[in-house]
């Protein structure tokens, strides 16, 4: 039976009715159209499906739909602002921290929580914040250079 | 991957969800930070018809030390047990622990209680808990009762916590000075991976700090459960700690384990490295132990 739940996705409040089963990554793909947040390996190993809840960030293939009820989730659609993008989305352009783009939301959302804890964060603890985050492109080099940027 | 179908519960008291897990019993699993349970149920390795999610019960999230003994609530995650200084002050090995879980991601997610709970052989806390002489509290339907953590495990998965039972916290006293403890594992990367072999030791020493009083070894990832190293500690309690001591006694902990030989790497190299590990959280435990003297 579906279960009635609240949660406020990117600053805006939801009602949303799921099943028991449903995992919150397919909570925000398929019900919300929230496709940013990818989903790779579904089971907690790639880091693609990356959100903030309650400003952690959590592997949403773990997280049930009902699990979410009444908490904050931040996918990367909500990072821009009417300023523009995010400084960490604008630093991954520009670093070329961009390639096929299908860890880049994973990895920005883990970036953002370290960021917000430690704003100047040096290279050791960005490359620790991101072990969860699978690239199979970049060689991590060009994301750890564009998350410096912004740390500096 | 669909998980297969289940009734979802969500108490908010210890006293609740026991009710709920005896109501259901045999089909029904506490879910704490699912990182566990729910890959395992993806996997179709498990689908229990109810899932009783422990996330809604505060009493479970308490981390405080009070008359020298430390208390863990089950549902505390590792990112806040690899945040926290009162942990790095008493039990620093437990904290080390807490650092080499999984990723980030899932460190955010996951419980004590339930990398506890789930009682994987590999398991990064409860080797330093088992050096520490840490003991659960268990509440069921008929009460609550503590046991040490090493009488916890039966097998791989298998424990001896009755079907309608929690682990509502983890009592850990805290060591006195004199002393130290280290953990370290070992796997083929840093991060998101299964530990090949994985130790903890904890030493403590006598006034004059001279002698060793007090050791505990504890190897994992070698056997069905996390295993005490008897003959070890046996060499170590009473005598002088020196490189030469501590080489004698890794050498001892090779034959207090059963490794298995599986992808990740074979059963001789699985007790080489109990060798190295315990000398070198032996050294990691003695320093820390001079450092508080």
């Amino acid at each position: 039976m579906k279960q009635l739940i609240r949660l406020t996705v990117n600053d805006r409040a939801l009602e949303v009715a799921v099943d028991p089963n449903a995992t919150l990554v397919d909570l925000l793909r398929y019900h919300l159209g929230l496709t940013g947040t990818k989903k790779g390996c579904d089971l907690g190993d790639c880091g693609a499906c990356t959100v903030l809840m309650d400003g952690k960030a959590v592997n949403s293939c773990l997280v049930l739909a009902v699990q979410a009820n009444g908490r904050t989730v931040q996918t990367i659609e909500g990072l821009e602002s009417a300023e523009g993008l995010h400084p960490l989305q604008q630093a991954f352009i520009e670093k070329g921290a961009i390639q096929c783009g299908f860890c880049s939301s994973g990895m920005i959302l883990s970036a953002k929580e370290l960021l917000d804890r430690m704003p100047h964060a040096q290279e050791p603890d960005i490359r620790r914040a991101i072990s969860g985050n699978l690239c199979r492109c970049t060689g991590y080099q060009k994301i750890i250079e564009a998350i410096k940027d912004v740390a500096r | 991957m669909i998980l297969p179908k289940f009734e979802f519960h969500e108490p908010t008291s210890v006293a609740e969800a026991c009710d709920l897990l005896a109501r259901h019993r045999g089909k029904a699993r506490p879910l704490a930070g699912g990182t566990d349970l729910l890959v395992n149920m993806k996997k179709k390795v498990m689908s229990p018809g109810h899932l009783v999610w422990l996330g809604r019960i505060p009493e479970l999230s308490r981390l405080e030390r009070s008359n020298g003994t430390l208390w863990v609530g089950a549902g505390v995650t590792v990112s806040d047990i690899a945040a926290s200084e009162a942990v790095a002050k008493a039990v620093s090995a437990l904290g080390q622990g807490a650092r080499a879980l999984g990723t980030p991601l899932i460190r955010n997610l996951a419980t004590i209680g339930g990398n506890i709970g789930s009682a994987r052989p590999a398991a990064d806390l409860p080797l330093s808990l088992m050096v520490y002489g840490a003991e659960l509290v268990l509440a069921g339907t008929s009460g609550e009762r503590r046991m040490p953590i090493a009488e916890f495990f039966k097998g791989p998965g298998l424990t001896t916590a009755r079907e309608d039972e929690l682990i509502t916290a983890i009592a850990v006293e805290v060591p006195r000075g004199y002393s130290g403890a280290g953990y370290l594992n070992l796997g083929i990367r840093k991060s998101q991976d299964c530990n090949i072999v994985n130790v903890a030791s904890f030493l403590e020493l006598d006034e004059k700090a001279e002698r060793i009083r007090t050791a505990r070894i504890a190897l994992g990832s070698v056997g069905p459960t996390p295993l005490r190293s008897l003959k070890a500690e046996k060499l170590l309690v009473g005598a002088k700690p020196d490189e030469r001591l501590f080489e004698q006694a890794a050498q001892a902990a090779t034959h207090d384990c059963t490794p298995i030989l599986d992808f990740r790497g074979s059963a001789e190299y699985r007790r080489a490295m109990v060798d190295v590990l315990t000398r070198r959280t032996l050294a990691m435990a003695m320093a820390e132990a001079r450092s508080r003297t």
